[in-house]
């Protein structure tokens, strides 16, 4: 794994290696390619910070509301750089609640939902991916249907349910229900299904079982989908506010959505700036998963094949 | 493909259990409530068999929400999947830029949309919005956008795919990373025109992403509920009202608990069958090796 | 790695629903003296009685109901109140409903004045006038025009606790600068008067109001009319009264002097806050409620009044908020009933109102020392106050939620629409509202 992204062909060596980078002892030459080379790079960095910025506004106006006064808060359009920066908007936000259990509410749950994920999801993906046996489509179509159940349908039936069986005050609601994911399930079908038969068989030519195969060969190629899905597990988790509002009747168990949420205001005179000094303290760990995983899956990536 | 015995059943029983309980479970429970007449706190529930299926079929209201739901799912689902392969394909690079790109494309899905829904109101306020200031600079007039029936749809469609355009380029990212590079270094060999390497191999072997993302996209969209309840709460005058915000305003709001049962009945039986549809017409065409 | 992973996620799994049912106290907020998560059914187990009470109050408004909890449970010793935020109102109420529907409702709990009937019929409140004449509690300090939405059927079933009239914001500096009078438009002509100065084309428009039911309510009270008749059964705003309001707001759209804004409810209520902030509007309609901070956005940029909304034939406006009720599958009662008491007498009552800006809900709150003395401060409060002379009831009838909704829709149809007159629309939405009252 190089760090210049130059493309490896099976052996590792470089595919079609560039002079430019091997010579030691290069003349620079300009050529008409080359300022076409240029051209086109400017247009890319222009264009890049174009669709950037039409995507990330809001997300800085967020940002930047957080340092806000009170008064620049509803001034539009907006004041992009306030007077002064209004750190103690963190600060009252943060005291606004028991911010430290919420925050760690909102851990354990999003943690313990997605490792669930992972030992449910990978061996049902794989079986639905590598089998066939009977009633795979009726099974595969029970998976989907679940995808297709709201949870503003689904709360009372299982309110009611976690209630008689004496659950409420525990994390169970909060993780149980999402244990199993028909998203992560079908995902993970998909980047299954692109496994070459010849690779699989190669291993079971080898003797290895169904379980090594699956997390020896099967898992390893396809990480990128993996870290895609572990991405959105806990993202989708961790800013959930229905679910745990309405599957904990008390403060102990709820989690950082639903805080941020309190910092609302039902008929006016709302503190925006604290809102959103809120907001962005909910969103920072998601912007440290989202990099984290990012170069999980986009690393230039070659699987060389089985030993 | 490989038959085989008991193994298969043994690796989906944790998930498949978990699933049904969660979803046959309250399923069923949907469709028992649909047959009766509650407010959900009467001990007594009366029975009243299929008439709320018939008051649906006949409020002209409820054929507005399943009017709204299939073009917004329409709506979202073209602009949303496009928008997000168009991203994928140029943002899949390695290099600090992209990668910030990556990240602000993406920032929409992670922030909750209560905290910018106020900033969108604003951005699309026909007189004073930032939106409308660049149409007219641009000369071609105010837009309407959320204040105005025939546009507020397509409007909260754009929010929609604003937020989820990043997702669906990640995805696709994710499965374009997926291609072993052999086959696109084959194709290079085989002197093909780059046309010629995306239809004929990057599209087809990203043909399962692209088809789950159709998929997920479009159940998402049939469901949408938070967007509405955060911009529009299905205003104005019933434009972007859409079947699980009808039946949870059915449900919580007006207490009508069957009627909104059968209404999600409805919601299940609908997406179903598009599910259906979709495995059953363009599965075929998806090729995974 | 992946067994590892596994094995951590087991652990990780046991641990979690081990620490879920352990009974420790979490938060610093000392809301309970003991720890206990589960209310027991009889209250003689332990040597406090708990109660539980489910609120749908964030920001300032949750703060203040904590502090009166948190007073609650320091002033004695049998009672502990647990106060938990269950969401928006419509979220409380879904969820107190999920809640009576799994055999654990809370004993107390807060609910949206125009849903009071619909929680009413079927039982599910308790009947506090026995309570009321064996404690001889003084229904008549509260004000008239609060307990309105409080009877059903003749009993009284829930006390006012934070409510609110809708008022009219003014941009005093603007009308000054106009040469108009700084008190401002008293009557339906003299608010189009004074929009037409204020507005400058195309940079700033006179009025603004969102297009909700409940300012919809006050133009037709002050028109002398009502949404329903007496008892409830019949639709009385397909009538000249019901119409005048939406005549009256379509003449001003048209004529560019009223600005309408986008999005509904609260939404709406916001956007049509910035405007008024950022003095693109001159007048506007809100809620009493958040007064305090509307005052503080004002401050330095200009002088900001409020009056009563200006009267047609007379003045008149609905109250709005929220009542305190006892859920009659409680099992604490008498515990249950000494809060609410506690909670909504006059001390108490001028502390919410002076925290929030909510109404005092009684004469003897509004006489405190400290009232009058905000009043004498800060007259911008003492409007709400004054105008609940004047104050009517919301429609109660339990289908009001979804009728107010269909009616809403209509007037949207006919602002927005200008070959709709009033009158259709008035006509079609009774139309759709006498279904719901068959």
């Amino acid at each position: 794994m190089n760090r210049l992204n130059v493309r490896t062909g099976p052996v590792g060596l470089p595919a079609s290696a560039p002079l430019s980078r091997s010579a030691s002892h290069t003349v620079p030459v300009i050529t008409v390619s080359a300022l076409r080379n240029a051209a086109s790079k400017t247009f890319d960095v222009i264009l890049l910070s174009l669709v950037s910025l039409v995507f990330v506004f809001p997300f800085a106006w967020m940002a930047t509301t957080a340092l806000k006064s009170l008064q620049e808060t509803l001034v539009f359009p907006p004041i992009w750089i306030p007077e002064r920066l209004h750190w103690e908007n963190f600060l009252e936000a943060w005291k606004s609640g028991p911010f430290p259990t919420y925050l760690r509410n909102s851990v354990m749950v999003a943690v313990s939902v997605l490792l669930l994920q992972l030992v449910t999801i990978i061996p049902a993906a794989y079986a639905f991916a590598r089998f066939r046996f009977p009633g795979k489509r009726a099974l595969f179509g029970l998976v989907l249907a679940s995808l297709m159940m709201p949870s503003q349908i689904t709360f009372v039936p299982v309110y009611v349910l976690m209630s008689r069986l004496g659950l409420m005050d525990t994390f169970v609601p909060l993780v149980v229900p999402f244990a199993a994911s028909a998203f992560g399930i079908f995902l993970m079908r998909q980047a299954f299904m692109q496994v070459p038969d010849e690779t699989a068989e190669a291993a079971r030519l080898d003797n290895a079982g169904e379980w090594t195969t699956m997390w020896r060969i099967f898992v390893p190629m396809a990480k990128p989908m993996l870290a895609t899905f572990a991405l959105f597990s806990l993202i989708a988790h961790w800013n959930d506010y229905f679910w745990p509002l309405v599957m904990t009747d008390s403060d102990r168990l709820r989690t950082l959505a639903v805080g941020i949420a309190r910092l609302k205001d039902i008929e006016g005179g709302n503190a925006w700036q604290v809102i959103m000094a809120g907001n962005v303290m909910l969103v920072l760990p998601i912007l440290a998963a989202f990099f984290a995983a990012r170069r999980h899956i986009v690393r230039a990536f070659t699987y060389t094949g089985l030993k | 493909m490989v038959r085989a015995r008991l193994a298969p059943y043994v690796m989906i029983a944790p998930a498949v259990t978990l699933l049904g309980v969660f979803t046959v479970y309250p399923a069923v429970d949907l469709i028992r409530l649909s047959l009766t007449s509650w407010n959900m706190i009467d001990p007594v529930k009366t029975f009243v068999g299929f008439e709320h299926y018939l008051s649906l079929a006949a409020d002209p209201d409820f054929r507005r929400v399943l009017v709204n739901t299939f073009l917004y799912t329409g709506l979202c689902v073209a602009a949303g999947l496009t928008v997000g392969l168009a991203l994928a394909l140029w943002l899949n690079r390695g290099g600090a830029l992209r990668g910030f790109a990556q990240a602000a494309v993406f920032s929409p899905h992670i922030v909750s949309l209560v905290s910018v829904s106020l900033l969108w109101l604003w951005m699309m306020d026909p007189q004073f919005g930032l939106l409308n200031a660049l149409l007219v600079s641009l000369g071609l007039g105010r837009f309407p956008w959320l204040t105005h029936p025939d546009t507020a749809l397509a409007s909260l469609a754009l929010v929609q795919v604003w937020k989820n355009a990043g997702y669906n380029a990640l995805v696709l990212i994710a499965g374009l990373q997926n291609i072993p590079k052999e086959l696109h270094e084959a194709a290079e060999l085989d002197r093909a025109s780059p046309w010629h390497k995306f239809v004929g191999v990057t599209l087809p072997l990203l043909s399962p992403t692209a088809f789950f993302l159709l998929v997920v996209n479009s159940i998402d969209s049939f469901k949408v509920f938070d967007t509405i309840a955060v911009m529009t709460q299905g205003g104005p005058v019933n434009a972007t009202n859409m079947l699980v915000y009808y039946v949870y305003e059915n449900a919580f709001e007006y207490f009508k608990i069957g009627y909104a049962s059968a209404a999600g009945v409805v919601l299940l039986v609908l997406v179903f069958v598009m599910t259906f549809l979709y495995f059953g017409f363009i599965s075929k065409k998806i090729h995974y090796r | 790695m992946k067994v590892w992973n596994v094995l951590l996620g087991i652990a990780l799994l046991a641990t979690v629903s081990a620490c879920g049912r352990e009974e420790r106290p979490i938060n610093p907020q000392p809301t309970a003296a003991t720890g206990g998560a589960q209310a027991e059914p009889s209250g003689t187990t332990s040597s406090a009685t708990e109660i539980e009470f489910w609120y749908p109050y964030s920001g300032m408004a949750g703060k203040t109901v904590e502090e009166l909890v948190r007073r609650f449970n320091a002033s004695q010793s049998e009672i502990v109140v647990k106060a938990s935020y269950q969401g928006d109102y419509y979220e409380n109420h879904a969820k107190v409903l999920a809640a009576i529907a799994a055999g654990r409702p809370p004993d107390v709990t807060i609910i949206e004045i125009a849903s009071v009937g619909a929680f009413a019929r079927p039982g599910t409140l308790e009947n506090l006038g026995p309570y009321v004449e064996r404690d001889g509690v003084d229904l008549n300090d509260f004000w008239p025009g609060l307990m309105l939405n409080s009877y059903w059927d003749g009993k009284l079933v829930a006390l006012p606790f934070f409510r609110s009239t809708p008022i009219m914001y003014m941009n005093v500096s603007m009308l000054k600068e106009a040469g108009l009078d700084p008190a401002g438009p008293k009557t339906w002509e003299e608010l189009r008067r004074y929009a037409r100065a204020l507005t400058i084309k195309d940079k700033r428009w006179g009025f603004t109001t969102p297009i909700d039911i409940w300012f919809y309510e006050s133009l037709v009270f002050q028109s002398g009319g009502s949404i329903l008749s007496e008892d409830g059964t019949k639709v009385a705003f397909n009538s000249p009264e019901g119409a005048a309001p939406i005549r009256f707001w379509k003449e001003m759209i048209e004529e560019g002097i009223m600005k309408f804004p986008p999005g509904e409810k609260y939404n709406a209520w916001t956007v049509a806050d910035t405007d008024f902030f950022n003095q693109q509007v001159g007048m506007m309609f809100s809620s009493t409620g958040g007064l305090a901070g509307r005052l503080e956005q004002a401050k330095g940029k200009f002088e900001l009044g409020t009056a009563f909304l200006p009267k047609n034939k007379e003045y008149a406006v609905p109250t709005g908020g929220a009542n305190i009720v006892l859920l009659s599958k409680s099992t604490k009662k008498e515990a249950a009933w000494k809060f609410i008491r506690w909670v909504t007498s006059t001390e108490q009552a001028a502390f919410g109102s002076m925290s929030t800006g909510y109404l005092p809900t009684s004469r003897s709150a509004a006489e405190t020392p400290e009232m009058q003395q905000r009043f004498k401060e800060i007259p911008q409060f003492q409007v709400a106050l004054d105008q609940l002379a004047y104050a009517r009831p919301r429609p109660m009838i339990p289908a009001y939620k979804e009728m107010q909704e269909l009616i809403m829709t209509e007037l949207q149809r006919a602002v927005i629409d200008k070959n709709i007159s009033a009158e259709q629309a008035v006509a079609q939405a009774a139309a759709k509202a006498e279904k719901l009252l068959r």
